[in-house]
């Protein structure tokens, strides 16, 4: 009886341990999910290009305000817009430069992530050209200007009259390759 | 749990989807659990509330594309 | 019962434990882990509850008096981690150790060495979490929910709550699979489950949740630490990752997480409250399905932590729907206590009174959960004093309360002596103002806009402020006041008789004289 009930203790933490390590694998397995979902779902493309519609209407009826941000983040460089901000026409091409400087004498790979304000500008903005789609290695001192291609399409609602594009630079540990292909 | 293969047959999946339905409200009669209680086994309860779990989800998800669109 | 030693069966464990501190070390018997449960779980309340009055005496002024904010931010940190992990959590396991085997019928927890260890585990992940505050750089600061990249970021202070946490969570799953085993294998021949009292059919739940959810949380916090140290990119955004990403997973075991702090608590109060009103719990079943459903459902509504965290409308609707649903059942148990009292011959000594604050507080905890899981209104009041105030209704006039309330209603059965009924009710009455004078006004600082987790404010908060401060120094002073009434009773209280409570009917007061002897249920006894 005794006997009993001790194997069948045993059969149940064999069970609840197996259990516990499935529970453990599966916190690891939402990470493919969640990138998967994002994927199908096309909410989270920041680092890839937009294909150039053949037709978008220009909204002449209408000026937006775009103001540039640049910003580093733990690694010596040096990023700036060539200008702080532009005036421009909805569904008009538009065409920004950056510059970025290592400023030192290391060989330094970093990325850029962009981030928006107002937060849903990404649904009505198209990306061209843009140097956070690849990653961008620096040689000592090296300065690089480069361009960024968009698009704001006519949709952006009526209230809005100013949008910052924001980007950040982080150092890529070596031998990492660009963000988009993790 | 009971070994009387007899009243076991009698468990039909009409069964357990009340069970589980009156579960997600948090009403159900005594009668009715005590008639629960000996004839579903714990797998027909899991299983059970699984699926029913999914099918909330789905219900849920199908009244918010109605409300969006 | 053989209160006097002698039977020789051939126990592993026989009577000759070793005596002082030895004891408490090796020890096996669920009652003395259980004892050990619950004055460490105090211990913790006393030392988060210190931080608590730091935070208060900081913000009892507009403008930094006494905590910097880097400090701050640390107290705040520490506050919220010490008291889920190290206070209401382990409070709940104590009360697991003391009353599941009893309540059963059976002689003591399925796996007792490894019980010992999942109790000894505990002071080693506190003295990491407390110690973090004297290593360099300090105590971890990103908030009790430790969201990147503010915790990919800190120092040391971090890595040790990492740490800490993993220790806590393997405490918590080895704590479940136990009291899994002995309630589904070691119950008196009789004790079939549909009569199980409700306090073990919540904590089989709640068990059942910790071994869903504490793994995912092992996980995540594992992700943080090969991201902090081993070059990979779970959530910094750099390297590919997405630190929203921790916020799903963190949630996904969050909300399960506020569930298993509060499943047990209405075991207890439904426990109590039949007692009291002498009658038997109304609708015991729809109990039972209602806690079960609960814990499924709660898997499915974490993101409405994560309203303005960026989700598409339908993502919004979808949480915001599901979570209003799952506060039906809820809803249901109120309904179903209330029917308990109703023209029962109730009446009001402190276990019942925590046990009617609980019912009358919790539910104004859960309208303002509704409020919050309603999308627009928590675009406003997300992250603001008005979520403080919703959690406090819920953990501590909610968890807190029930286990004030367990405490009063077994210690007579635990020490033998009754606590001093007077002092208890003034216990009550005083934690029952203070705790309103406290938190009732921070649903006026979160509507108004004021944020949480900032050691200041505008002016305009100033006068709610101080009533706050004024009010949380007199809570926090009143559980000192517990401590003694305790202390008291365990040193002098009156002789209990076996059953003090007339209206009880579970096993441990109708089989067992008062107190437990070290060893009960030797034999198993036949329930009917
Ligand atoms: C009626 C049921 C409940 C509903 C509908 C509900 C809803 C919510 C919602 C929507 C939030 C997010 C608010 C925000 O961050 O803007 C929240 C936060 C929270 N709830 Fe509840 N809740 C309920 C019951 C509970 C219970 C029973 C507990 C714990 C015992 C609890 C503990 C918490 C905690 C700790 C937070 C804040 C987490 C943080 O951000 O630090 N809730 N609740
Ligand atoms: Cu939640």
């Amino acid at each position: 009886m005794v006997e009993n009930k001790s194997f069948a203790n045993v059969v149940m933490l064999r069970k609840l341990l197996f259990f516990t390590l499935v529970m453990f694998v599966f916190g690891y397995a939402l990470v493919p999910f969640y990138e998967k979902f994002c994927e199908v779902t096309g909410i989270n493309n920041l680092l890839q290009p937009d294909v150039q519609a053949k037709e978008i209407r220009v909204d002449e009826s209408r000026w937006i305000t775009v103001e540039f941000d640049a910003n580093t983040r733990g690694l010596p460089w040096q990023f700036k817009p060539l200008q702080t901000s532009a005036r421009i026409h909805p569904g008009e091409p538009v065409n920004v430069m950056y510059e970025i400087t290592n400023n030192s004498d290391r060989e330094i790979n970093g990325q850029a992530i962009p981030s928006y304000s107002p937060r849903f500008l990404d649904k009505h903005l198209k990306k061209f050209e843009c140097f956070c789609f690849t990653k961008q290695v620096l040689k000592p001192n090296e300065t690089r200007q480069m361009p960024v291609q968009f698009v704001i399409e006519p949709g952006l609602p009526q209230d809005i009259q100013t949008v910052t594009i924001s980007y950040t630079f982080f150092e890529l540990p070596d031998g990492t390759a660009a963000a988009v292909k993790r | 749990m009971s070994n009387s293969p007899a009243d076991k047959n009698h468990v039909s999946v009409w069964q357990i989807a009340k069970a589980v339905l009156s579960a997600f409200m948090g009403i159900r009669k005594k009668s009715d659990l005590e008639h629960d209680a000996a004839t579903l086994k714990p797998a027909h309860v899991i299983i059970g509330g699984i699926i029913g779990g999914l099918l909330f989800v789905i219900g849920v998800f199908s009244v918010v594309k109605l409300v969006i669109n | 019962m053989a209160a006097v030693h002698g039977d020789a069966h051939g126990h592993e464990h026989d009577d000759h434990h070793p005596s002082g501190i030895m004891r408490w070390i090796t020890t096996t018997n669920h009652k003395d882990i259980g004892t050990m449960y619950l004055w460490f779980s105090f211990a913790m309340f006393l030392v988060g509850g210190t931080l608590a009055m730091g935070i208060r005496a900081e913000l009892y002024q507009p403008g930094i008096q006494i905590l910097e904010p880097e400090l701050f931010n640390q107290f705040t940190t520490l506050h919220g981690l010490i008291m889920v992990f190290g206070a209401i959590m382990p409070a709940f396991v104590g009360f697991a150790n003391w009353q599941v085997p009893m309540m059963i019928g059976a002689p003591d927890m399925a796996f007792a060495r490894m019980n010992n260890w999942s109790f000894w585990l505990l002071p080693v992940a506190a003295t990491l979490l407390v110690g973090s505050f004297f290593v360099p750089g300090g105590a971890a600061a990103g908030g009790w929910t430790f969201y990147p990249p503010l915790s990919t970021q800190g120092g040391l202070g971090v890595d040790l709550m990492i740490f800490s946490v993993h220790i806590l969570g393997a405490s918590s799953i080895m704590g479940s699979i136990n009291i899994i085993t002995t309630i589904l294998n070691m119950r008196a021949p009789g004790m079939t489950m549909m009569k199980m009292p409700l306090f073990v059919w919540t904590w089989l739940i709640t068990a059942y949740l910790l071994v869903l959810v504490m793994p995912v949380l092992a996980g995540v916090v594992t992700m943080l630490l090969t991201d902090r140290h081993f070059g990979t990119s779970f959530f910094n955004a750099a390297g590919g990752g997405d630190p929203v990403m921790f916020q799903h997973i963190f949630w996904f075991f969050g909300h399960p997480e506020v569930y298993i702090m509060i499943l047990p608590s209405f075991g207890i109060v439904s426990e109590v409250i039949p007692t009291f009103s002498r009658k038997p719990l109304f609708g015991y079943s729809s109990m039972v399905y209602a806690t079960a459903s609960i814990a499924i459902l709660s898997c499915v509504v974490w993101a409405h932590h994560m309203f303005t965290a960026g989700m598409p409308t339908v993502g919004q609707l979808f949480f915001m729907y599901a979570t209003m649903l799952i506060a039906v059942p809820t809803g249901v148990k109120v309904f179903n206590w209330t029917a308990t009292m109703w023209r029962g011959s109730m009446s009001f000594e402190t276990p019942m009174l925590f046990s009617i604050g609980f019912i009358f507080l919790f539910v104004i905890g859960g309208f303002s959960g509704v409020i919050c899981a309603i999308v627009p209104i928590d675009i406003q009041v997300q992250d603001t004093y008005y979520v403080i105030a919703h959690f406090h209704y819920v953990l501590v006039s909610g968890s807190l309360f029930a286990l004030f309330a367990g405490a009063y209603y077994w210690i007579p059965k635990w020490t033998g002596r009754m606590y001093n009924e007077t002092l208890g009710k003034w216990h009550f009455w005083l934690s029952m103002f203070f705790f309103n004078m406290t938190f009732f006004v921070q649903h006026f600082l979160g509507l108004a806009g004021m944020p949480r987790r900032i050691p200041d404010y505008n002016l305009q908060f100033a006068d709610f402020n101080m009533i706050s401060s004024l009010g949380a120094f007199g809570f926090g002073l009143t559980q000192l006041l517990f401590l003694y009434i305790m202390i008291n009773c365990i040193r002098s209280g009156d002789k209990a008789p076996q059953k003090p409570w007339d209206g009880a009917t579970t096993l441990e007061w109708t089989h067992l004289p008062t107190p437990a002897p070290y060893h009960s249920f030797e034999k198993p006894p036949i329930v009917k």
